[in-house]
């Protein structure tokens, strides 16, 4: 099975159609000063969206995404707007797939990260 | 402890074709390839989440809650125009060092009652 790649870089209005997609509306996703009174950066990524990036190239290497019957993953680190995140699946034995989100430090933002597909 | 064992009540929602198609291309997909599976957390977290972050007996402060893990388990994915029917319960409430975790399952059922996702969800609440 060959390896699949997407890098994305997140932006403002990504995550904020996210957020209106999604129904996720907390603050911390949306207003850069709500974020920073609670000790974050700015604005983050909502893990949800994340994850859903990384379902998406797990969906394109298991040959669709109605074939995805499990998926699991740490979120391990913040994603701001502007960082640029490489989200990679690969064949792992029959049925199973190792995923990887990683950003352009080369962090790992997701971890433990696995699916699995009929 | 806290409010383990606790099940909220079940909840129905359709998987209405705009949303998903907005969910889709928020996440850079296309719904003309079925429900994205992480849709999931609409139809399942998201429609049972809140019953936990409302109830005054579980206390959970939404401000200092982190999403710590996530996994989703499907027995198949839902159609475009289906109603399921979703429901969540506290399977543990442990406090360690300050740190509360909360690990929190979301079953979801066709209409005939049959199994299609179970959401499973670690939120880490910081003191």
């Amino acid at each position: 099975m060959k390896r699949v790649e997407r890098a994305v870089t997140f932006t403002v209005d990504q995550i904020a159609a996210y957020a209106e997609a999604s129904g996720d509306h907390n603050p911390i996703h949306l207003d850069g000063d709500f974020a920073r009174s609670v000790g974050l950066p700015g604005i983050i990524a909502h893990g949800m969206l994340q994850m859903g990036l990384l379902a998406g190239v797990a969906a394109e290497a298991a040959g669709g995404a109605g074939r995805l019957r499990r998926i699991y993953c740490r979120f391990a680190g913040m994603v701001e707007p502007g960082d640029t995140v490489t989200f990679a699946a690969e064949g792992a034995g029959p049925g199973k797939l190792a995923l990887s989100a990683v950003n352009q430090r080369g962090e790992q933002i997701l971890t433990k990260a696995s699916a699995e597909y009929l | 402890m806290g409010v383990e064992g606790k099940t909220y009540p079940a909840v129905s929602s359709v998987i209405e074709p705009e949303r998903v198609a907005d969910f889709a291309r928020s996440i850079g997909a296309n719904s003309d390839d079925g429900v994205p599976p992480t849709f999931a957390a609409v139809y399942s977290l998201g429609t049972t989440a809140p019953y936990l972050f409302g109830d005054p007996e579980a206390g959970v402060d939404f401000a200092k809650l982190l999403h710590a893990d996530q996994e989703f388990e499907w027995v198949r994915h839902p159609e475009l125009g289906e109603t399921v029917t979703s429901q969540g319960r506290v399977v543990s409430d442990i406090s360690r060092r300050g740190m509360r975790f909360l690990t929190f399952e979301a079953e979801t059922t066709g209409a005939d009652g049959s199994g299609i996702c179970r959401s499973r969800t670690l939120f880490v609440i910081r003191s």
